[in-house]
């Protein structure tokens, strides 16, 4: 299946805005796995993801075509 | 579901002294009003580790900062008696001792408009995905954490 990745603040230094075809990846722990593996300095930092624009407070399904964002804690203000 | 009224409060740049002494006037005709609140944030020239902040970048999340923005706004005129309620922040970069950040609630009375000002700003930068990246006089940079 198909996920676009896109990413913000400082986690947009190192993981780029891309589409990825993947198999095997069937909820957002698995997600983070993936993430984790191919991105480790991913590992030591805080982040949240929201599947197609929403927060993800819990384990979620992901479907194909989803979009998936990698946020980095907030700083606005 | 009822249709959404989502406002963008992003500004590009600062945040013009100008704009917020307008936007203060146009609130002359809203004769209900008692008593405004205004909070704005400045971006501060912190001194880390010798170097001098020059300036903050910022980046959002836009879509998904304007929706949770919107629930933010459903909640706190749902819980304080408020006339109405502006936001503003800014992206991209803002220079040291320039307005990043507008908020402005108000209503018949001094009280509901205090305690909404400082709730939504408190709640804005927890909730929001927003972003802002410090550059320093020598163009190195680091990411600002909310404290």
């Amino acid at each position: 299946m198909e996920i676009e990745i896109i990413s913000f603040g400082q986690i947009a230094e190192f993981i780029n805005h891309q589409k990825i075809e993947v198999d095997g990846i069937a909820d957002t722990d698995a997600f983070k796995r993936y993430l984790e593996d191919r991105f480790p300095t991913l590992k030591g930092m805080k982040y949240k993801l929201a599947l197609n624009k929403n927060i993800v407070q819990q384990n979620t399904e992901i479907k194909n075509q989803a979009t998936i964002a990698i946020m980095p804690p907030f700083s606005g203000g | 579901m009822s249709e959404k009224n989502i406002k963008n409060i992003f500004v590009n740049g600062p945040i013009a002294p100008a704009f917020i002494a307008d936007s203060i006037a146009k609130h002359s005709s809203k004769t209900a009003i008692g008593g405004h609140s205004i909070f704005m944030g400045q971006v501060r020239k912190d001194e880390i580790n010798g170097k001098f902040v020059s300036a903050i970048a910022y980046t959002a999340y836009e879509e998904l900062a304007l929706e949770k923005m919107y629930q933010i706004r459903e909640e706190i005129f749902e819980k304080y008696p408020l006339k109405c309620m502006h936001i503003y922040h800014s992206l991209g970069t803002v220079k040291a001792g320039e307005i990043c950040l507008f908020v402005f609630t108000s209503s018949a009375h001094r009280k509901p408009a205090i305690a909404a000002c400082s709730e939504v700003v408190d709640r804005l930068k927890v909730e929001l995905p927003i972003w802002g990246k410090e550059i320093f006089e020598d163009e190195s940079h680091q990411w600002k954490e909310n404290s």
